[in-house]
């Protein structure tokens, strides 16, 4: 017996045996082996997956609520809940069937009404669930297995909206809990998925505990991302909410948790050290590091001044100072689309390939830029944002612009940027952000495109040319269409400057060596994982 | 005694109104939007502004304040507007971590800084009461996140005798729930030993020079007995003191250490609560530490009377 083992069990033996708590947890090595512990990107602050869109409600309602199609990882929707589906010739009805034995985990079964009211309920807060309100003659249940839903005009990319990994998903929810106003949060979390919420040990910020549901069916495909067979290896699964990701390092590796879905850059060299643990890419569709100027007041009202900031920018600062010197975690990015993906292009996106400052100064004289104070609003609570509003910083200082540096919160900025006030009254200039790659593989879900005026993302730009093929993809037969449509999309963003792309960036996950069948995807896919 | 506790705590009532108001209106004039936080960064501005309605902040300050404070009168802190849960379970769900780790950290801090200080006092200038003012020093100058994130390197992560993060509740068992404490109460508990080992070594100082003192050493009672029934017992109530002030400096302690040590406890409850600007559950945990620290002062001024008979109310 060396030294350590012998103060840990004399230490443990003198104070067990002193202690009234004789009983040690209740696990045994399979119940263990059973349950997985997880460290999420965020608190799970609230559970409704229609009311709140934030990416750690939608990775947690994607366990406990099942959808009607899911997205695979060629981005194609395959059915799920749906056993089948038919369109009309003209395409303006569209009729769906359940497929049998699907259980909600309350123990009733899933019914066509239930499907019927999720989807009025998801329809109010989604982009294209809306589109097709504007369209919809009717939706309406059959029977207890099939639906109809009747439309005034086509809407070719319906499988899309109701398999979309972006949230907010269309996930169906029983018809009494549907019922609850969109804007209104569900207190009951009642789902057909393959876990249970387990909502008595549910603790807001500290934990969230999923149990299996054994009356679900799976799909006998493989899985692939939210689509195929859904088979859950394991019996419960802990969330483990921890802010601290020095603690979340250590926990890992200590074997207190499992796996852990966003490690921070900084400490990924030790977790690669560690000879216990695996590290991998997380999200292959990353994220796309962005800031937004206003459009509605100067400087940014003038395009010359928007295509001033562009010329003079060099995406590799932004990269850097978000992921390091880790090559293998970034890319730049000509282009407002996720790379990699089908669609994506590179028309117009010259303008981000060679930095300029030369001629961005010359643009910014022609423009007539008189001095205005840019107010630059920089949330330093979230690493990516604060790295990115000092590179932005330097950058306007460098052409001459002149910089009132807001350092603030992501709750303040969450509030500022709405406002529509003049810079200098409470309004703002730009802020930084970023967007997750998956939801802008093409434009259905991808809101910070949209150039709307008024109905456009923060910042609200007007350029109706970027509307014009929104709308032709929406509308577009084939892929090629799709990818034409997006090609003069992305130029026409380009040119008019919707916002500034800052590059394309990834970020790693960690999980223990006895832990299998972890993949990498949008969100965190628990089915075929296992543990040892 | 009866009626300076009665008087005490029905003067209470006003410092409670004046937080209460307080902390509503600074909630009320800062920044920030729980709209925004729950609709989502890919959601539209006409959302955020129908959650906010729904949530019915965009209600005059008078309007909302007077619905609350209605509320809390009757007992009511009312419900997050995150989670949907009553203000009151969550403050249940996570007061047994903070209270384990305060008094945990209580009976660590004051085992040895009491000792430490009174024989500091007692061996003014020597090598021993230069050590220990050292060791006061630096427990009020590294910050309390280094040494947890120290102590978490050396003993769970090295030695791996101890857990690096988590609570577990006492009903299930004594040890497991020792066992996640020990880091966290030691990790806090360092500034608090420093804090009062200074106090008590200067109060000791100070009563060791009185006449008893001396009289007593005269008279040829032993050294400990002197030091911790004679002295010890007169510099008793700037310690006590002290001990209570410091109840305030161990409630700002536990939100570091609860976010180091991942224990879900009120600090990162009131931490995720601004951070998303939960406004009713800030106020509601203002509210309940402002009235801990008015009535943990009200025991201190109680137990003056225990420790010096003189002082009577």
């Amino acid at each position: 017996m060396d030294r350590r083992t012998f103060l840990k069990s004399a230490t443990g033996a003198g104070v067990l045996a002193a202690s009234s708590g004789l009983a040690m947890p209740a696990l045994s090595q399979g119940a263990a082996a059973k349950t997985l512990r997880f460290v999420p990107q965020a608190n799970l602050a609230n559970f409704d997956p229609i009311w709140g869109t934030q990416y750690v409600v939608r990775n947690a309602a994607a366990l406990v609520w099942d959808t009607l199609y899911g997205i695979d990882s060629k981005f194609q929707p395959q059915r799920q809940m749906v056993e089948g589906e038919e369109v009309s010739s003209d395409g303006l009805t569209w009729t769906f069937k359940l497929r049998s034995g699907l259980k909600f985990h309350d123990g009733t079964p899933v019914l066509a009404k239930d499907v019927v009211q999720s989807l009025k309920r998801w329809q109010a807060r989604d982009p294209m669930g809306l589109m097709i309100k504007a369209i919809e003659n009717e939706l309406v249940a059959v029977d207890d297995r099939s639906w109809k839903w009747s439309l005034k005009q086509p809407y070719p990319k319906m499988l899309l909206a109701l398999a979309k990994n972006n949230a907010p998903c269309s996930f169906i929810m029983p018809e009494r809990i549907a019922k609850t106003d969109p804007f209104t949060q569900i207190t009951e979390y009642v789902g057909s998925g393959p876990m249970k919420f387990a909502r008595a040990e549910w603790v807001p910020g500290a934990k969230a505990v999923f149990e299996k549901f054994a009356d679900y069916v799976p799909r006998s495909e493989k899985a692939d991302w939210l689509a195929g067979g859904k088979n859950m290896l394991l019996d419960r699964i802990e969330w483990v909410i921890m802010p601290d990701p020095a603690t979340a390092s250590a926990a890992l590796q200590n074997g207190e948790v499992d796996w852990w879905e966003t490690p921070l850059s900084d400490l990924v060299p030790v977790l690669k050290a560690n000879k216990n643990l695996n590290v991998d890419i997380g999200d292959p569709l990353g994220n796309i590091g962005a800031f937004r100027m206003n459009h509605l007041f100067p400087p940014f009202d003038n395009v010359k001044v928007r295509r001033a900031v562009l010329t003079a920018l060099n995406q590799e600062d932004y990269m850097r100072s978000i992921v390091g010197d880790d090559d293998k975690l970034w890319k730049a990015l000509p282009s407002f689309f996720t790379p990699g993906t089908p669609l994506y292009t590179e028309e117009g996106g010259d303008i981000l390939k060679q930095r300029n400052v030369a001629a961005a100064k010359k643009l910014l004289a022609e423009s007539g830029y008189k001095g205005e104070p840019v107010v630059c609003v920089v949330a330093q609570d979230m690493s990516a944002t604060k790295a990115m509003g000092d590179v932005t910083a330097e950058l306007l200082k460098s052409i001459g612009m002149n910089v009132d540096f807001v350092a603030t919160d992501w709750g303040t900025v969450g509030s500022r940027r709405a406002s529509k006030s003049p810079p200098g009254q409470g309004g703002w200039s730009m802020f930084h952000t970023w967007h997750a790659g998956a939801d802008c593989i093409n434009p259905s879900s991808y809101t910070a495109i949209r150039a709307n005026a008024d109905k456009a993302w923060f910042g609200w730009p007007n350029v109706p040319a970027v509307e014009t093929e929104v709308t032709n993809w929406f509308n577009a037969k084939d892929v090629a269409e799709e990818k034409a449509a997006m090609a003069r999309l992305n130029k026409a963003a380009m040119e008019e400057v919707v916002y500034a792309p800052t590059g394309f960036y990834l970020g790693y996950q960690a999980w223990r060596k006895n832990v299998t069948g972890v993949t990498s995807g949008p969100l965190p896919f628990f089915w075929g994982v296992s543990k040892a | 005694m009866l009626a300076f506790i009665v008087r005490r705590i029905i003067t209470t009532i006003p410092v409670m109104a004046f937080v209460a108001l307080f902390v509503f209106s600074l909630l009320y004039i800062a920044p920030g939007d729980p709209a925004a936080v729950i609709a989502g960064d890919q959601a539209s501005p006409a959302d955020v502004e129908k959650i906010r309605l729904s949530l019915g902040l965009d209600r005059p300050y008078l309007v909302r304040f007077a619905e609350w404070s209605f509320r809390v009168l009757q007992g009511d802190l009312g419900t997050s507007i995150f989670t949907s849960l009553p203000v009151t379970q969550l403050i249940a769900q996570r007061i047994e971590p903070t209270l384990s780790l305060m008094v945990l950290t209580l009976i660590f801090a004051v085992t040895i800084a009491v000792p430490m200080g009174v024989i500091a006092a007692w061996k003014a200038g020597t090598w021993i009461d230069r050590s220990a003012m050292a060791f006061a020093v630096l427990g009020f100058s590294v910050p309390v996140f280094v040494v947890g994130y120290l102590l978490a390197y050396v003993f769970a992560l090295k030695l791996d005798w101890l857990p690096v993060q988590g609570y577990t509740p006492l009903s299930e068992g004594f040890w497991p729930w020792l066992r996640n404490l020990i880091l966290p109460a030691v990790t806090l508990g360092l500034v608090y030993i420093a804090l009062i080992a200074r106090i008590t070594r200067a109060t000791m100082l100070e009563v060791l020079q009185q006449d008893y003192v001396r009289t007593a050493q005269a008279k040829g009672v032993g050294q400990r007995e002197v030091l911790f029934l004679h002295a010890l017992k007169n510099a008793a109530v700037p310690i006590v003191t002290i001990i209570g002030i410091g109840i305030a400096l161990l409630i700002g302690g536990a939100v570091v250490t609860e976010s180091v040590f991942a224990i879900p406890g009120l600090g990162r409850l009131t931490v995720d609560a601004i951070l998303r600007r939960d406004y009713p559950v800030i106020q509601g945990v203002v509210l309940m530490f402002s009235l801990v620290y008015v009535l943990v002062n009200l025991v201190i001024d109680l137990t003056y009377t225990l420790v010096d008979p003189r002082i009577r109310y």
